[in-house]
């Protein structure tokens, strides 16, 4: 909300400039965002009076003044103004004066006469029209009273001021008024709230005799209220109203219609004017609308209604939408005679609702939201009744009509002195809370450790203990509170499994030359679509967002590999020559749904590569170490995702499952993703890997015998996977084969027609004594036959 | 008396020699002429025959004397051989310590990875045990339990996800906080980092995915102090010893007293700059006193435990922390950023 400070002024007397204004108030608990000076920095302007003025000898259009700024002798200036002329009152910049802006005024020469200053126009001053109604677009501002020269212009100019703009929070709805913040102040700075004037006389009409009101239904509407005011007189706003419209950034109509916006910034409640004579039945009716209702509001929007809505009727139906925005029909014009002045309190969440529904958005509509106080409903009207009375737009009619069936009373609260002292580290005496409660108007006593205390009528927000303790707090001011430490039993404190097991992957994956990514958690079905899934495949079922940005995050991740594609392709696209990325992430999986009603969410790690040194074996080993350091037995098996290549891609599997798929991204994948180079996907079911994860246990003792080495090559089909023969070669040598490798694979003509030929090294080695050379022979000849036995193998010599 | 002069001349034509010798081919095969079977000195003890008997003895001391001096000079001018081949082998083996070559690639954590983890470290250092939860949430736990009842402004559909009536995209990882007091016994002292999410549009500052860490202490006689004290121990292992942290009254439905928490800019120290916007202070976490209905709510006896609690949000301090102007970069994938991190 923004306001005038000198408006806050008028209520109390703040002991403060803006910005020390600002930070007491901050420190305080009112978030003012903001501080901005109206005279936009303006220094050294003053009234000058024209004393002479005839043309400039050297010019068509120059005049060289002498003027009256108030220093004494009269100053040279030259003025290039159409409207200057002798007599005048305008502005002077005097020599050093500093314009909005910043600009600075200097001594100088036009035409060879020295000026000594300069006559101002408005543009110049930044003094917007509003604010002053002789202001012109071209030439000197010229003021049409009487001031001294050498006054300051700034008062005059009604710019004299700051705007504050504060952020009021959600607690705090009386904030959202002059008076509200203009109580705040008081009570931050322990001075005086004085409340304005809101007397009135009341003519011999009674309301009663002029408009009758009903509330159907009082649980959307708890208070209704209204004063009539007869003998109407349509006609400007004075400016002193008119420029604390504009410091709030509103638009001056006519003098009743600012007089309910200036109340409404005032009082903080939403106000209506209704033409009586438009008031058809002279009757107000409170409803809920009918199903299939239809009201044309004032921006000339037609709605049709559900039911739900809350509407403001007259005997022959809707006239506006209550709290919200009026009808085209009840307007006030030039032509208004009589008025009713609506102030009321509204449900919030069916304004909010009404107001979502119907995309409306007003000033009431926010207000009414955030809550308005039913209890200072009287004040408000009695204030617009005083100003119209003060402005002679009319005559207040005697009475008021008040629906109030449930008046709520203001909140008691009873509260230990030592409680609210132990709560907030603070020392603060029983005698002092009741002083700084009393400051913020409650009323308040203490017997013993007893506090008891209750709001004013304009705090909706307090209920118990802990509200007087924020209350006393920050009032007495939270740089008291000390800086302990916490007592009480310790905790051991210590980091989640989970992520001490995703620290120790990060850790290796770093190592292993990869960088860590974050995606968004939700994707769409453009995305999914590019995997190219089968119509049954579960990462289809994805959870889907009632309410999402767009249609492509309107789904939650069933996979991280679109995310991971995407991002390959846009380092691609930016000329990165290699990229090697990992992400953890969470999948969502709508179709297992948890005991309490939620999905399952799992934990995975997805991995993607390209560059000239990345190939499938770079990512799929990059895979196995892992598994590796975390202690997995692992299957290999080739099986293609349908995004992956047919031909180069794998599922790693456990007892248990799959743990992961690695392969090179197939070129359609590729194609829909505009990568124009080869690229590498993984991902790893990190509840699977931990599931088949085997914690190391005790070390073994370093061998003390020697090894024996031999090497084996084989002559195999070339389809033949390698794997399995390693596997057969490690069985067959069996305990005393401590290991097996495979060091080259040759496919060259000489290895034969449709062969391939595969070179093991093979490690054999007894714990307890060196190997013979027969045993070692024997061994080598099993292996031998187990190969041939399996995969038609020969030995190639 | 020949004989003597003999041995000498041999001695010092063998010493002469043994000086040229350039190589160790060169030492072998003087070697060979003047210790071997046929060398210089050993003709000498074949010619002891024609030597008086009575003076053999002798001469045959001096042979040996000169023999053992020519085998030492010997070994002393092939060790100084082999150490001359050493050095010029090193120095043909000299390469260019400059040459400039790609490195070998080390990988790097995600800026957010890195923060986070210095904040958890600072935390379970003081106790602190850390608990994750869904990210997809019931309304009840995520809303409902933390005293923000079905019409408070935060709950428009503006800001939530929902999934549908009772299920929304956590907006904060408050939930897990009340998932624990409903759960364990004080005293609880917990932290929560965790994704939440926020129908924000994207721009510089808003993510609709960001990263909430969490804290909260359940226990007899929490004082506002205590969230003081740790909040100050948090800034201190973090930023320095001379960061301070300023409390400012502010408003959250889950605490009351609540508090705005600004900490010494860390970047000017609190002088003033284009980081802080010239206060010297920056705003990092919001905080209070847990709301004594909260705990009720969540099964604990306010008459009997207090509590506080704060939350941080790690993308504001990890852009704080390295200057990073736009929060798309933290989501954006781009290697060209990722790999500045160290």
């Amino acid at each position: 909300m923004k306001t005038s400070l000198n408006w806050l002024r008028q209520y109390t007397d703040i002991p403060a400039d803006a910005q020390q204004f600002q930070r007491d108030m901050i420190m305080t608990g009112t978030a003012v965002e903001g501080v901005e000076a109206l005279d936009g920095g303006m220094s050294g302007v003053v009234v000058g009076r024209v004393v002479r003025c005839v043309p400039h000898e050297n010019s068509d259009h120059l005049h060289v003044c002498m003027v009256d700024a108030g220093q004494g002798e009269p100053l040279q200036i030259v003025c290039g103004a159409p409207n200057v002329r002798e007599g005048i009152l305008a502005p002077v910049a005097l020599v050093g004066a500093r314009l909005p802006g910043g600009h600075e005024i200097k001594q100088g020469k036009l035409r060879g006469v020295d000026s000594h200053g300069m006559l101002c126009s408005a543009t110049e001053l930044n003094v917007p029209q509003e604010l002053y109604p002789s202001v012109g677009a071209e030439g000197l501002l010229i003021f049409q009273e009487e001031y001294a020269p050498g006054s300051d212009v700034r008062p005059i100019l009604g710019i004299d001021d700051h705007i504050v703009d504060v952020e009021v929070l959600a607690n705090r709805p009386d904030c959202l008024s002059v008076w509200g913040l203009a109580r705040e102040a008081a009570a931050v700075f322990d001075a005086p709230f004085r409340l304005p004037a809101l007397d009135y006389t009341q003519s011999s009409q009674r309301i009663e005799d002029m408009v009758s009101i009903r509330v159907d239904d009082p649980d959307l509407c708890p208070r209704y209220a209204g004063r009539v005011v007869t003998d109407v007189r349509i006609g400007p706003s004075p400016l002193w109203l008119r420029a604390y419209l504009h410091a709030a950034g509103m638009r001056s109509i006519n003098n009743i219609v600012d007089i309910t916006n200036f109340v409404m910034l005032e009082t903080g409640h939403p106000m209506h004017a209704f033409d009586l004579d438009q008031v058809r039945g002279r009757q107000i009716i409170v409803r809920r609308a009918k199903p299939g209702e239809t009201l044309t509001t004032l921006d000339e929007k037609q709605h049709t209604l559900t039911g739900s809505e809350l509407m403001i009727c007259d005997a022959q139906g809707p006239t506006g939408l209550a709290g919200i925005m009026g009808g085209l029909d009840s307007e006030i014009t030039d032509n208004t005679h009589s008025i009713l002045f609506e102030c009321a309190a509204f449900d919030r969440t069916n304004t909010r609702m009404t107001a979502r529904a119907l995309g409306i958005r007003t000033e009431a509509s926010g207000r009414f939201e955030r809550g308005v106080n039913p209890l200072t409903v009287p004040q408000a009207l009695d204030r617009a009744c005083h100003l119209v009375e003060q402005l002679g737009a009319g005559q207040p009619a005697t009475g008021m009509l008040d629906l109030y069936p449930n008046p709520a009373q203001p909140a008691t609260v009873t509260a230990s002195v030592q409680r609210i002292a132990q709560r907030s580290g603070v020392d603060i005496p029983g005698e002092e809370m009741l002083a700084l409660l009393r400051r913020l108007h409650f009323t308040a006593e203490v017997k013993g450790d007893e506090l008891t205390a209750t709001a004013p009528i304009f705090r909706q927000d307090i209920e118990g203990e802990a509200d007087l303790c924020e209350e006393v707090l920050r009032l007495a001011g939270y740089d008291r509170i000390p800086s302990t430490l916490m007592r009480g039993e310790a905790t051991p404190g210590g980091d989640s499994e989970n992520r001490l097991r995703q620290k120790k992957l990060a850790r290796l994956l770093g190592g292993l030359g990869y960088d860590e990514i974050i995606n968004y958690s939700f994707f769409g079905q453009k995305q999914l679509d590019s995997l190219s899934l089968p119509q049954d495949d579960p990462r289809l079922n994805a959870l889907r967002i009632r309410n999402p940005l767009g249609e492509d995050t309107a789904l939650m991740r069933t996979t991280l590999a679109p995310d991971m594609l995407r991002v390959l392709a846009l380092n691609m696209s930016r000329g990165t020559q290699q990229a090697m990325l990992y992400e953890f992430g969470t999948v969502f999986d709508a179709a297992s749904p948890t005991q309490e009603g939620l999905i399952a969410e799992r934990p995975c790690l997805c991995l993607g590569s390209y560059g000239d040194k990345e190939s499938f074996y770079t990512l799929r080993d990059t895979v196995l170490a892992l598994l590796q350091r975390e202690g997995v037995a692992w299957d290999i098996t080739a099986r293609a995702e349908p995004y992956l290549h047919p031909g180069r891609s794998a599922v790693i599997t456990g007892k248990e499952g799959i743990i992961a798929r690695v392969g090179e991204v197939h070129p359609d994948t590729l194609d829909a993703y505009d990568m124009d180079g080869k690229a590498y996907l993984a991902e790893i079911d990190l509840e699977q890997l931990y599931r088949h994860a085997r914690p190391m246990d005790q070390v073994r003792d370093l061998p003390r015998m020697p090894a024996v080495s031999r090497d084996i090559a084989l002559v195999l089909d070339k389809g033949q996977e390698l794997l399995p023969v390693m596997n057969a070669i490690r069985r067959a040598g069996g305990a005393l084969m401590e290991d097996v490798a495979l060091f080259d694979v040759y496919r060259g003509a000489q290895a034969g027609e449709g062969k391939k030929s595969a070179a093991f090294a093979l490690t054999f080695r007894a714990a307890d004594r060196t190997l013979e050379e027969q045993e070692i022979a024997a061994l080598m000849d099993k292996v031998q036959r187990s190969v041939k036995a399996q995969f038609g193998a020969e030995v190639r010599s | 008396m020949s004989m003597q002069e003999d041995i000498r001349r041999i001695r010092e034509e063998a010493a002469q020699a043994l000086a040229d010798a350039g190589s160790l081919n060169d030492l072998a095969q003087w070697r060979v002429a003047v210790l071997g079977k046929k060398g210089s000195l050993t003709g000498l003890l074949r010619g002891m025959g024609q030597v008086d008997p009575a003076l053999r003895p002798q001469v045959g001391q001096w042979i040996n004397a000169a023999r053992e001096e020519l085998e030492g000079q010997l070994a002393r001018r092939e060790d100084a051989l082999k150490r001359e081949a050493r050095a010029h082998q090193l120095m043909e083996e000299t390469i260019d310590v400059t040459e400039p070559r790609p490195l070998p690639r080390v990988g790097t954590q995600h800026p957010n990875t890195m923060v986070l983890d210095q904040v958890l470290d600072c935390f379970i250092g003081l106790g602190f045990e850390v608990v994750e939860g869904p990210q997809v949430e019931l309304d009840h736990y995520n809303f409902e339990l933390l005293n923000i009842p079905k019409n408070h402004p935060a709950r428009d559909a503006q800001d939530t996800f929902y999934v549908d009536d009772n299920v929304v995209l956590r907006t904060h990882t408050s939930p897990v906080q009340a998932r624990v007091m409903l759960s364990r016994k004080p005293p609880i002292r917990i932290v929560c980092p965790g994704r939440v999410f926020r129908a924000d549009e994207v721009d510089a500052t808003h993510s609709p995915v960001f990263h909430q860490i969490e804290g909260l202490v359940i226990d007899r006689d929490i004082t506002m102090g205590d969230l003081k004290g740790t909040l100050d121990a948090f800034a201190h292992r973090l930023y320095g010893a001379d960061i301070q942290t300023r409390f400012r009254p502010s408003f959250f439905p889950f605490t009351e007293p609540s508090a705005e928490v600004d900490l010494t800019c860390f970047n000017c120290r609190g002088t003033g700059c284009r980081v802080c916007k010239g206060t010297g202070w920056i705003e990092v976490l919001g905080s209070g006193m847990v709301n004594p209905k909260v705990l009720e709510m969540c099964g604990i006896d306010p008459t009997v435990y207090s509590g506080f609690a704060f939350g941080i949000g790690l993308e504001r301090i990890t852009m704080l922390r390295y200057g990073i102007p736009d929060m798309r970069l933290l989501f954006e994938g781009d290697e060209r950023f990722l790999r500045q991190f160290r």
